[in-house]
């Protein structure tokens, strides 16, 4: 999907250009996450988001950028359904968060695929079992654990290291498991909480390159980061927050506004 | 669902022995938990057996007239009998009553003072075993005298009767309020055990919790964890109650000076309670502390 990059242009929102191409109908079938003027407040009175609206196409590659507090960890929340917006709608694939029932809940988290700064590995099992750990407790039968895996792997470029534990692993190495891990079930959207936040510049260019290697086969990358240089050199679409607003949403952008 | 079950008992089975120490302190506590449950229930059925042995001590003993025919006791005999709350009647003979009376003299090293008497001062009595010690009133009343012509008197066992009716009813409702506390108790501090293994583990149930497990894949592998330790605990319990049966027996016979006639029921009892309550314990300790993580 190739839309006009040019950084100086006037900042227009996703949804206006797609609403000019084929109408709002369109714009929301072909997103994989709408947000609709979400404001979440915590019951300690505190804002972390304030009328938010998004649209995000399925096969994006979406940078989330602001300040410590600026609301980027608070959408992410939403999107997981660990919150839930106080006003406006979230709507994941076609499912409107606030409705589902919480039974249903699991299954919507198996359509997104999760990547944290820490990593978040069992130190004690293995890269395989670690991967294979996110099949095992969804129920997937066995007799189909061991081809997904392999392939995610294969995919990361992991498979030498499979049985290894996350303490003989690089810092690189182990993130590379944790996206194999949101992998495996074969997401629609991948969400990355500052993925290089714990890493040096070198690795972080590798994991940065996985996920852009991820998106081009069909996958929607959501990434929140403060690491500005990869922002601006690689100008995807970027999301900006301040103090729990979007102010800015342009392809093509930097990390920071351009004047 | 066999697939479901087969899975959530393996991750227990690893879960239990991959937080060794964890689930070893769970099973201590427990073990230590379920010998406070079982001896307090040991006390507590000691405690009732004396007070059942104690209530039926209680008599009412009926005097007859010195000159009373055997025929005339005789009849009396049965009347005692066909009254509703006596056990049974036995008849003392004047020359019976007298014999244990210096016998009772003699034990207690004292001199025998009948000798001094020229004739036995002692009527020919029943001792009249109740029921219930509650059936001592209308005992009593049914045999007055004006009643009954054989009968000189009858002893007012009222308020003895009455008193110890009210000390065993209260000893009753006390042992089994105690043994409710205990229980809380023992509930409580089981939970708290339980939770802190669960604890440990937060971070494996976040990481569930992200890659969209279902609360139930969550949930039951804790649970079948929790009744493992239960049922390990109770088993180590009831390991150490067998080796320790003979004090105990000797123990129920001193201090309650009560044969443990129903030792067999209460080796069953116990056997019940420990692992009831061994299994119960673990499986709500675990439920209960799975579920601060499930409730979002």
């Amino acid at each position: 999907m190739s839309l006009a990059p040019a950084p100086t242009a006037a900042t227009r929102s996703i949804r206006e250009r797609l609403l000019r191409r084929g109408g709002e109908r369109a714009a929301a079938d072909r997103a994989i996450l709408v947000l609709h003027d979400v404001t979440k407040t915590y019951p300690n009175g505190k804002t972390a988001l304030r009328d938010v609206d998004l649209v995000v196409p399925e096969g994006d590659f979406v940078f989330l950028v602001g300040p410590s507090g600026a609301g980027k960890s608070t959408i992410i929340k939403l999107l997981i359904r660990d919150e839930i917006a106080t006003q406006g709608q979230v709507v994941l694939d076609g499912h409107d968060l606030a409705k589902l029932p919480r039974r249903a809940v699991p299954r919507v988290r198996r359509k997104i695929g999760i990547v944290f700064q820490d990593f978040k590995l069992l130190p004690t099992k293995s890269v395989w079992e670690n991967v294979a750990f996110a099949l095992e407790v969804t129920g997937t039968p066995r007799r189909r654990i061991r081809p997904a895996v392999d392939r995610v792997l294969a995919l990361v470029g992991l498979t030498a290291q499979r049985a290894q534990i996350p303490s003989q692993l690089s810092g690189g190495e182990q993130q590379r498991t944790a996206i194999a891990r949101a992998l495996v079930h074969d997401p629609r959207l991948i969400i990355a909480d500052e993925p290089t936040g714990n890493l040096d510049p070198l690795i972080s260019w590798e994991i940065i390159q996985l996920l852009l290697r991820i998106n081009e086969l069909g996958v929607t990358v959501m990434m929140a980061t403060h690491d500005a240089d990869v922002v601006t050199a690689l100008r995807k679409r970027v999301v900006a927050l301040e103090e729990g607003r979007v102010i800015r949403d342009e392809v093509g952008g930097a990390y920071h506004r351009a004047d | 669902m066999i697939g479901f079950v087969a899975f959530s008992l393996r991750r227990a089975w690893q879960g239990f022995w991959r937080n060794a120490l964890m689930s070893l302190a769970a099973t201590a506590t427990m073990v230590l938990m379920l010998l406070l449950l079982a001896g307090f229930w040991i006390i507590q059925t000691g405690l009732l057996s004396a007070l059942d042995f104690t209530e039926s001590k209680v008599q009412v003993q009926v005097n007859m007239n010195v000159d009373t025919t055997p025929a005339a006791a005789e009849a009396l005999g049965e009347k005692i009998k066909t009254l509703p709350g006596v056990a049974g009647a036995t008849l003392i003979t004047r020359e019976d009553a007298l014999a244990r009376f210096q016998q009772s003299m003699k034990d207690q090293g004292r001199e025998d003072l009948s000798k001094y008497l020229d004739k036995n001062p002692f009527p020919p009595s029943y001792e009249i075993a109740l029921t219930d010690p509650s059936f001592a009133a209308p005992v009593a009343a049914a045999l007055q005298p004006n009643q009954n012509p054989a009968v000189r008197n009858v002893l007012d066992t009222k308020e003895t009767a009455k008193n110890v009716k009210t000390v065993t009813d209260i000893m009753r409702t006390a042992g089994s309020v105690i043994l409710l506390v205990i229980g809380v108790i023992v509930l409580f501090i089981i939970v708290n055990t339980i939770r802190l293994a669960v604890v440990a583990r937060a971070e494996e149930i976040e990481i569930m919790r992200l890659v969209g497990a279902s609360d139930a894949f969550i949930r039951w592998p804790f649970v079948f964890e929790g009744a493992m330790v239960g049922l390990l605990g109770a088993a180590i319990t009831l390991l150490g109650l067998y080796l320790l049966a003979d004090p105990i027996g000797g123990f129920m016979v001193d201090f309650f000076r009560v044969l443990p006639l129903s030792f067999g029921s209460l080796a069953r009892d116990l056997v019940i309670i420990v692992t009831s309550a061994g299994l119960g314990l673990g499986v709500l300790g675990s439920w209960l502390s799975v579920r601060t993580y499930l409730i979002r």
